[in-house]
């Protein structure tokens, strides 16, 4: 079996995983970091984008908030290409009068969150479509992130730091020695779930940043860790109706926040209490609610075309908690298992949001600094990632770059604008086994049409790249370590498309010639586009995903291609119904 | 530019699943790679647009001519001509506008400037020495078919001139700048016609509707003019008047464009709407109504009839094609051809004259088609048939002369009333 | 006076329009905008996969006896044995407006055809180009495509076909071959090659890579206005067989197809108006008087003594819902037969052999192609349904969107044709 021997091994590859494994890079450690899928893969590319100003706490849970606004900022410099600077409005809407406005006002202050009123006036000048039956506004600096761009790009600079990133390696057991009043966890072995080995990784101190599965790797070292998973479902209207934070001012509830990212806006979100983390199934029930609460903030919301449904969930703790998840507290959450279970080399970290990440690493590598016996300070916060010279992120910028360099011709998915020099790079460079991968690089599949062309291109474009990278001369054994990128590539570009004109040689080692068949990537994405259709599947997306099964159906007949058999990690995955109930027995006709 | 409320064209792209129908029938994606296509510039890219960003990301929405055939063939109903009209409104309230396109905008006060001294006019703009100048300095394509200020004098001199039939029915003209300055004879035509048929014809203040400024993207300056006709028009259309127009784009303006593109929908442009009348429009409803004279002369010839794309913007069927086809020995050749390619201002701009001429060559192809018999060709927009002389150099007319033409009031040849003596 | 106004512009409302115009009526096509036939393949499917996705069909004439003793109220259930001849009509019809359409040798069979993905997809009658592409034949294949050509992977396809036991290679040529333009989809480059000084460019590469005994499969963009110029021509000087493979929308074969239908359909003096959405409708008693379209000043009023329906269910829009699980027929309200509640709507695999219930969902019809309600009461006298608008059928399921749109568009024309208009004033 192979073996790696390291400093820091960290268990996650989300914000707080990659976050981590960066901080720890930039103070000298050698670093490994495993992630059973594809980076983001759990909560950190399953929430609506929100960069938090704290306003949502100020009331509730102030320490939290202020934690948020001192984020807010940094991140805006560390990470600003990952930032779009939409602000925000908390509207107090007919339903929310009462004196929490005040209250909100107040606490904003005491504080320190920048927060001015506005009138309703100027607010609709700013924001048409919002309820114009609002009462009071307030202005706050919140605003949209991209989280698939945030966690690949501080991997990078982990990576450029000499740290080590594994997708597609799952724990399945940590390493643990010693005996009573002794034991230690000293690494943990990992599946390589690419080429179907197994991998044993050897460390000095083991971090569980694996969010809402952190109970999952716990256990296997016998250590109880209860998290909360607390599921949030959230739903996208096809376009901007919004373009700046809409939040309700009052107590956080579900679905009172519409967030405007990319292309789309969000309106979020939910709080299930579920049992399994990897139980994402959506209810009509959690529908309707966003759908009616939408209509409070935006009147007419539920009218629109909703191209897409996704649940995450958050991995939230509190020691001897068993209310609802609503109400459990967001602290972030150290466990320093050596104090609390007698296990040393392990710390876990949980709770948080995503807006905090940076710190939640931070404290965590403090904590972990202390067990090695080195001091060495954090600097993440006044380290900026490459790319932040492109300044924040603006919604026009990839139409920008296309008409800029006449890249009409070469748009791969039209939707989102990828051309198919960003499609291959992302390909060669991140680790790819399934399009859902590409997806969270470069936005494939994840406009209107939800994969209706771009899915039979995408497949076809890998196949060359497959078949000419089987030609190549490139050493096979160069080509094993696929967790390394080529210099030439900067993944900070990845969603631009005039930074991905040139094509890279094709001296650099190539992931993709572990890509499985075409065939299976193709199934495979279309039933992942499917499952987070089904719920808001209706009217006009109704009918673009009638076009989509007469392409895939009546023009390709794409389910009876041959491959039929084969499964890829996340087959299973994909197959589960994204919604409570299917039709599954004999359906009565009104 | 952002969208204002749930009716604005912009909310449309929502209809859109990327079908591509679009962009198979738009005639200028299909000579051109500088246009990529309806789907592209209208419902795909309006999602990367947003009020208030950093600048306008587009480029080439600047080459669609707003023939609107996309939005005839589309399935869903995406109302993409509209969105790309506010694209390029957007991109002008970024960068400005050339000044080329804000003369094309004033094209009113050019015509009564011209007006005053026709003939001076004519010489200073219609020699090849200033049209080569202007397409060097300004960007005007010097072989684009300008049309010259005519020599008869405005039309509403004209109407002013002459006492004018009374009667208990009135209808309100609404006569637009070509005709005003360029082409006095199709309001004369109408006049006749509308006299002929018993009505009282009422000329009041009006103004440019605005369609060149819209079709450049200036709308601050659109929006003065269309609230100015908006004024001058409404009391008539609330007493009950018809107002019936016989530029086919003006009326579409008016009725519809104004308001999708400004985002102005109110009580005022539906009552307005309401009122206003494209002239074959208005004939084929008094012909619903038995209420048409169908006494024509006979007209024996074939006539090749290039419907505009305005007069389809409008989808109020061939109503043009429904009274002609009444008028006994005339063959009318309807022609299926997407657009003449002149479309407004797009043609007389240098940089896109070549395309023009060959998004019309489809148009220029099926008159000749109709072969040498076929002197004369209608089309129901101005700008068409400017186009069509320049491309087949055969003699355009309105629809409108033909009518007065087959009522005997009007010589399609010499082009003038019968009545009127000859200069 | 308008005897028949026929709604929608796929293949059904054409079809349909034909027909009644062939038997003497003054017919009208009223259509928001144009239709399915632009994203088809251009070949006919009458059945493909039966009882479920799961069972090729090879016989699908044979096979439709079964189909419809298992379901009695499928739309070809109706058509009382009319469907081997409304296909024959069909395929007479296009050799008169010079794109001529066939079927297997052995007459009966389905053709396998590979679909852009290189699949072997089941249909019925296709256009004579694409027929030598049939992959129960036995010449190996030399699939070309063109470098940069985003809609179409030769490589990807040969791969496919030759794991099905076909012999298959791909290559490439340089897209400048065909034209200079960056920015094209099939349509221009279709048009491109009406130009024979172009296809003799493309013939003689074609030529250089072509060994001896293989037959040439190529993107379907051989030509629109003069495609059978164009594959004579490439055939001749290339000297060897070429078939076309469907791709992507735009589909130039639908495009040919919808083009040759629409000019049959002006010399029979056939109006059709495009860019017509209907808004609204007005009935007295059982009678439907006329419907109105969107238009820029006031809604234009479409009168006539019938009505047919070939709007195209949810894929056409002529059926639409809303999130509270409302389904309703868009031009005339008519009652629907579809799933009572919205989760019961769809299946947890997109790729589910049983297919999506709601897409079952549409417009029920008596014997005669008119809209029944549930108690199967006629609606309206004057009104007639045909197409993918018809209820208890999965047209994309089975495979059979065109054999459904020709069969039930001419049924329905005929027995509208046959009822006499009275006058609606």
């Amino acid at each position: 079996m192979k073996r790696i021997e390291t400093e820091i091994l960290v268990i996650g590859g989300g914000a707080t995983g990659t976050g981590i494994a960066w901080d720890a890079a930039l103070r000298g450690f050698r670093v490994v970091l495993v992630e059973k899928r594809d980076l983001t893969h759990g909560t950190t590319g399953r929430y609506h984008g929100l960069l938090h100003s704290g306003g949502r706490y100020v009331v509730k849970d102030p320490h939290s908030a202020a934690e948020c606004i001192a984020e807010n900022r940094i991140l805006r410099k560390t990470h600003a290409h990952c930032i779009e600077d939409t602000g925000g409005f908390f509207v107090v809407t007919p339903e929310d009068e009462g004196d929490y406005p005040g209250q909100f006002k107040a606490a904003c202050a005491k504080i320190g969150i920048p927060c001015k009123e506005i009138s309703v006036a100027e607010a609709l000048k700013r924001e048409p479509l919002m309820n114009p039956r609002a009462r009071r506004v307030f202005v706050v600096p919140d605003g949209a992130a991209d989280s698939f761009q945030a966690t690949h790009s501080t991997a990078q600079a982990a990576r450029q730091a000499g740290a080590s990133i594994l997708n597609y390696h799952e724990v399945v057991q940590l390493l643990v020695e010693g005996g009573e009043g002794d034991r230690r966890v000293v690494g943990a072995r990992a599946r390589d779930l690419a080429r179907g080995e197994d991998v044993e990784i050897r460390a000095r101190m083991t971090i569980n940043a694996a969010g809402a599965w952190s109970g999952v790797i716990a256990r296997t070292a016998g250590v109880r860790v209860d998290v909360i998973p607390g599921k949030g479902t959230m739903l996208a209207v096809n376009h901007r109706i919004v373009n700046t934070v809409l939040n309700r001012c009052k107590m956080p509830d579900d679905g009172d926040i519409i967030v405007p990212i990319h292309t789309v806006s969000v309106i979020g979100t939910t709080d299930e209490r579920v049992e399994d983390p990897e139980n994402l199934t959506i209810e009509p029930w959690e529908v309707e609610l966003l759908l009616r609460e939408g209509d409070k903030l935006v009147p007419g919301i539920s009218q629109a075309r909703f191209v897409r449904a996704w649940a995450g969930v958050r991995p939230l703790y509190q020691e001897h908690y068993s209310g609802a998840s609503r109400d459990a507290t967001r602290d972030l959450t150290l466990l320093d298992h050596k104090t609390r279970d007698g296990m040393s080399g392990f710390l876990t970290i949980l709770g948080g949001k995503w807006t905090t990440f940076r710190l939640m690493a931070q404290v965590t590598m403090d904590k972990a600094c202390e067990y090695l016996g080195t001091c060495k300070p954090c600097i993440t916060a006044q380290t900026v990632l490459p790319g932040v010279e492109q300044g924040h992120y603006w919604l026009g910028h990839r139409l920008h770059e296309v008409e800029e360099n006449h890249l009409q011709s070469e748009l791969v998915c039209e939707c989102e604008l990828v051309t198919r020099a960003m499609l291959e790079n992302a390909a060669r460079n991140n680790p790819t086994l399934t399009l859902d991968d590409l997806r969270r690089d470069v936005r494939l599949g994840m406009g209107p049409c939800q994969g209706g062309f771009c899915t039979y291109r995408a497949v076809g474009i890998l196949h060359e790249m497959q078949a000419s990278s089987q030609q190549s001369t490139v050493n096979r054994e160069a080509s094993r370590r696929d967790s390394e990128q080529s210099d030439e590539w900067n993944v900070a570009y990845m969603q631009s498309p005039s930074h991905n004109l040139q094509l890279p040689t094709p001296q650099f080692q190539s992931p993709i010639s572990n890509l499985q068949s075409p065939n299976l990537l193709l199934r495979d994405f279309l039933q992942e586009r499917w499952k987070g259709l089904l719920p808001i599947l209706w009217g006009r997306q109704l009918k673009q995903e009638r076009l989509d099964e007469f392409i895939y159906l009546c023009l390709m007949n794409a389910e009876h291609l041959p491959d039929e058999n084969l499964t890829s990690a996340m087959t299973e995955f994909y197959a589960r119904p994204g919604i409570q109930a299917t039709a599954d027995k004999e359906v009565q006709h009104g | 530019m952002h969208t204002a409320s749930w009716h604005s064209v912009g909310m449309t792209l929502d209809e859109c699943i990327k079908c591509n129908i679009c962009t198979t029938y738009c005639p200028v994606a299909a000579v051109t790679d500088k246009f990529p296509g309806p789907k592209y510039a209208g419902p795909q890219a309006q999602r990367f647009r947003e009020c208030g960003q950093l600048k306008s990301p587009d480029i080439s929405v600047d080459y669609c001519c707003a023939c609107r055939v996309c939005n005839e063939v589309c399935p869903s109903g995406v109302k993409i001509a509209e969105i790309n009209a506010r694209a390029k409104a957007q991109i002008v309230a970024d960068r400005g506008i050339p000044l080329r396109n804000w003369f094309f905008g004033r094209n009113e006060k050019l015509g009564k400037i011209g007006s005053y001294a026709p003939y001076l006019a004519n010489l200073g703009f219609h020699n090849p020495f200033s049209r080569y100048m202007a397409e060097k300095i300004m960007g005007v394509a010097r072989h684009a078919p300008i049309p010259r200020w005519s020599t008869e004098g405005s039309f509403e001199a004209w109407f002013r001139r002459m006492p004018r039939l009374k009667s208990d029915k009135k209808v309100v003209y609404f006569h637009g700048c070509s005709t005003n300055y360029y082409e006095p004879q199709v309001g004369k035509a109408a006049v006749a016609v509308l006299e002929h048929l018993g009505y009282e014809v009422i000329v009041p203040p009006q103004n440019c509707c605005a369609l060149p400024m819209l079709n450049n993207g200036e709308f601050p300056a659109a929006e003065k003019l269309f609230r100015s006709n908006i004024a001058k028009l409404l009391p008539y259309a609330d007493q009950g008047y018809p107002i019936v127009g016989t530029s086919v784009s003006c009326v579409l303006v008016l009725r519809e464009e104004a308001s999708e593109m400004l985002d102005i929908e109110n009580d005022q442009t539906r009552r307005l709407r309401s009122a206003l009348w494209d002239m074959s429009e208005w004939l084929r409803d008094l012909l619903e109504q038995d209420k048409l004279d169908t006494d024509f002369r006979e007209l024996k010839m074939v006539l090749p009839y290039h419907v505009s794309c305005q007069a389809r913007a409008h989808r109020m069927g061939r109503p043009s094609l429904d009274v002609m086809s009444l008028i006994p020995g005339l063959d009318v050749r309807e022609g299926s051809a997407r657009c003449c390619g002149l479309a407004g201002t797009y043609g007389y701009k240098a940089e896109k004259y070549d395309i023009a001429m060959k998004v019309g060559e489809e148009a220029f192809r099926f008159v000749r088609a109709q072969g040498d018999a076929a002197r004369i060709v209608t089309s129901d927009s101005e700008i068409c048939r400017w186009q069509l002389e320049h491309g087949t150099h055969k003699f355009c007319r309105a629809p409108i002369e033909i009518f007065a033409a087959a009522y005997g009031l009007y010589d399609l040849d010499k082009r003038r009333l019968i009545t009127e003596k000859q200069k | 006076m308008v005897d028949l106004i026929v709604v929608g512009a796929g293949l059904t409302g054409l079809i349909a329009a034909y027909t009644a115009a062939k038997m003497g009526q003054q017919v009208k096509i009223v259509t928001k905008g144009l239709g399915a036939t632009h994203w088809h393949a251009g070949s006919i499917d009458v059945l493909g996969y039966y009882p479920d996705d799961a069972m090729p069909v090879t016989r699908p004439l044979e096979m439709i006896q079964d189909l419809v003793r298992s379901q009695p109220r499928h739309p070809y259930a109706i058509l009382d044995g009319t469907i081997p001849d409304a296909l024959k009509n069909f395929a007479a019809l296009t050799q008169e407006i010079g794109l001529p359409y066939a079927g297997a040798a052995n007459f009966g069979d389905n053709l396998w055809l590979p679909s852009p993905v290189g699949a072997a997809r089941p249909t019925f009658l296709a256009p004579d180009a694409q027929l030598a592409g049939d992959l129960r034949r036995s010449e190996p294949m030399l699939i070309v495509g063109l470098r940069g050509m985003r809609d179409f992977y030769p490589a990807l396809i040969a791969e496919n076909l030759t794991k099905q036991g076909q012999r298959a290679r791909a290559a490439f040529l340089p897209r400048d071959l065909i034209t200079d333009r960056h920015d094209i989809n099939t349509v221009q480059l279709a048009y491109a090659l009406d130009d024979p000084a172009r296809r003799s460019k493309l013939a003689a590469e074609l030529k250089k890579l072509a060994q001896p005994g293989e037959r040439i499969g190529l993107p379907a963009i051989l030509g629109i206005d003069a495609h059978a110029a164009a594959m004579s021509d490439l055939q001749t000087q290339v000297g060897a067989t070429i078939f076309e493979i469907p791709t992507l929308s735009p589909s130039v074969p639908g495009v040919r197809l919808t083009n040759a239908l629409r000019n049959q359909l002006r010399q029979l003096g056939v109006r059709v108006e495009i860019n017509a959405a209907v808004i609204g409708f007005h009935a007295e008693g059982d009678r439907v008087l006329w419907i109105e379209s969107d238009a820029s000043g006031r809604p234009l009023k479409h009168r006539a003594g019938k009505f047919l329906l070939a709007t195209g269910g949810i894929l056409g829009g002529g059926i639409d819902s809303d999130h509270t699980g409302k389904v309703w027929e868009v031009v005339l309200n008519l009652p629907l037969a579809v799933p009572r509640e919205r989760g019961q709507w769809f299946r947890a695999r997109f790729f589910d052999p049983a297919g999506h219930p709601i897409f079952r969902a549409g417009v029920s019809v008596n014997r005669k192609f008119q809209p029944i309600d549930a108690q199967g009461a006629r609606v309206y006298v004057n009104v007639w349904a045909a197409g993918n608008i018809l209820a208890h059928a999965d047209p994309i399921l089975e495979r059979s969107l065109e054999g459904i749109a020709l069969a039930t568009g001419i049924a329905a024309a005929r027995n509208a044709s046959e009822q006499s208009t009275v006058s609606s004033e």
